[in-house]
């Protein structure tokens, strides 16, 4: 079936632009990681608004989850770039947008993980932090979130992970992230096979350093400790 | 500059209903179909996993860590403009976007199958086999039916994932909802509108397909309390 072909293979085009495909990575990484940040801050105020005390608040909570995570990143994309923008007069830039839809998207997912990492501390902890006087600020910040912490980190940096795959799609909005300039080169150079081999190769070694990470900190954290 | 008509119209949403409702079912059909390649390939590679001999093993990993280390913009790009051109076949767009999504969704499942394999208790094995029953009958009439109820909720969530992903099938111009509702948005402009409405139709596809995952886990459960 090669020998039919007519393209030619040049590994050469990797050589000569993979400074530039790494300046797409750079920006793949900074959206995912700007993303993960308004993630965090969503996914808080989700958890929080679930484990309130008021059932008002405790249903809009779940409904934007929900809804949040029902709603394909592709579509949430679009519908923020060019739907939302342009009905309320809402410039938004590329990156802007891109930051917007993951964090959403992320934030919702966040927000489970959260609640189950503070509902996991015993509530036990709590009360013996009031025992001893502390504040209600003090005992969460001192008592509780360092504990939570250890459960929350391992499927915090697994929704990382699916940012940073999630991340790879704004280049169809025109962010000029690594396939924005794979395919950009390869119009040049019509190596397409190359150059997008490149960029998977790249985005695998990434994605499987960092779960393999998780799976190093799963191991050193240790669930037992908080189970009891 | 629209504000001489109301400010949303959805009169143009609902002309064009036929084609979004056709892209709709293009969505479904690929990610069900997707679905359903991937958890015939997902056991495959599970029992793989669990087998004896090192190299299915090691193949068996091979592939989960791929398929789950890549994202799937990435590989469909590199599957429909990179692959396709560099062997000079001719890859139909849904073709092309079905094998992938069923490969990555083989990669999870594979891992979900395995854990809920793993997860029966051995005492039933070691029953099954001080009845007499052989290996094979073992696992398919014992293992299989127990672990299959514990990946119910895994395997619904990991459908609802391939009914949202196939939205990037529009990328290689596969003809679905996204697809669809680009290419209206732009004749009508009015994206608001258009994506709006996909994301009610992909909305109302999840929540239904999650319902259900819950109405068969209930079923499996109150099949089994019975017995």
């Amino acid at each position: 079936m090669m020998s039919n072909s007519n393209y030619k293979f040049d590994w050469n085009v990797i050589e000569k632009y993979w400074p530039e495909i790494l300046k797409g990575l750079i920006i793949t990484i900074q959206i995912s990681l700007a993303g993960m940040a308004f993630s965090i801050l969503l996914g808080i105020c989700l958890a929080n608004g679930k484990l309130s005390n008021n059932l008002l608040i405790v249903r809009i909570s779940s409904s934007i989850t929900e809804l949040f995570r029902s709603i394909p990143l592709f579509v949430l994309l679009f519908w923020i770039y060019y739907g939302f923008s342009l009905k309320f007069n809402f410039a938004l830039t590329e990156f802007e947008a891109g930051v917007l839809a993951l964090g959403i998207t992320g934030g919702a997912y966040m927000a489970e993980v959260f609640r189950a990492g503070l509902l996991a501390v015993p509530i036990g902890q709590l009360e013996a932090a009031y025992a001893i006087g502390l504040s209600k600020m003090q005992s969460s910040m001192f008592i509780i979130f360092p504990q939570a912490i250890r459960i929350i980190i391992p499927p915090m940096v697994n929704i990382y992970i699916g940012l940073l795959k999630g991340a790879t799609i704004v280049s169809v909005i025109g962010v000029s992230d690594m396939i924005y300039v794979a395919r950009y080169v390869s119009l040049e150079t019509f190596a397409p096979f190359e150059l997008y081999s490149l960029v998977g190769i790249i985005f695998i070694s990434l994605t499987l350093s960092i779960s393999g990470f998780v799976y190093l900190l799963e191991r050193k954290l240790g669930r037992s400790k908080v189970d009891g | 500059m629209g504000n001489s008509k109301s400010f949303f119209e959805f009169e143009a949403v609902v002309s064009s209903w036929d084609i979004l409702l056709k892209g709709f079912a293009v969505a479904m059909f690929a990610a069900t179909l997707a679905t359903a390649l991937a958890i015939i390939l997902g056991l495959v590679v599970a029992l793989m996993r669990l087998s004896t001999v090192a190299i299915y093993r090691w193949i068996a990993f091979a592939f989960t860590q791929f398929f789950r280390g890549v994202p799937l913009y990435v590989l469909l790009v590199w599957v429909y403009f990179g692959l396709a051109i560099a062997v000079n076949i001719n890859l139909s767009a849904i073709l092309a976007g079905v094998v992938t999504l069923a490969l990555l969704n083989a990669g999870y499942l594979s891992e979900t199958f395995r854990s809920g394999i793993l997860a029966i208790d051995s005492g039933q094995i070691e029953a099954g086999l001080a009845l007499g029953l052989s290996k094979q009958v073992v696992f398919k009439e014992i293992v299989l039916p127990q672990a299959f109820r514990i990946v119910i909720p895994p395997m619904g969530n990991q459908y609802v994932d391939a009914i949202k992903d196939s939205a990037i099938l529009s990328i290689i111009g596969v003809p679905e909802l996204m697809r669809e509702s680009q290419q209206l948005a732009n004749l009508y402009y009015q994206p608001f509108e258009f994506y709006t409405c996909a994301g009610l139709l992909y909305l109302i596809a999840v929540v239904l397909v999650s319902r259900g995952t819950n109405k068969l886990e209930k079923r499996f459960y109150t099949h089994s309390a019975q017995n």
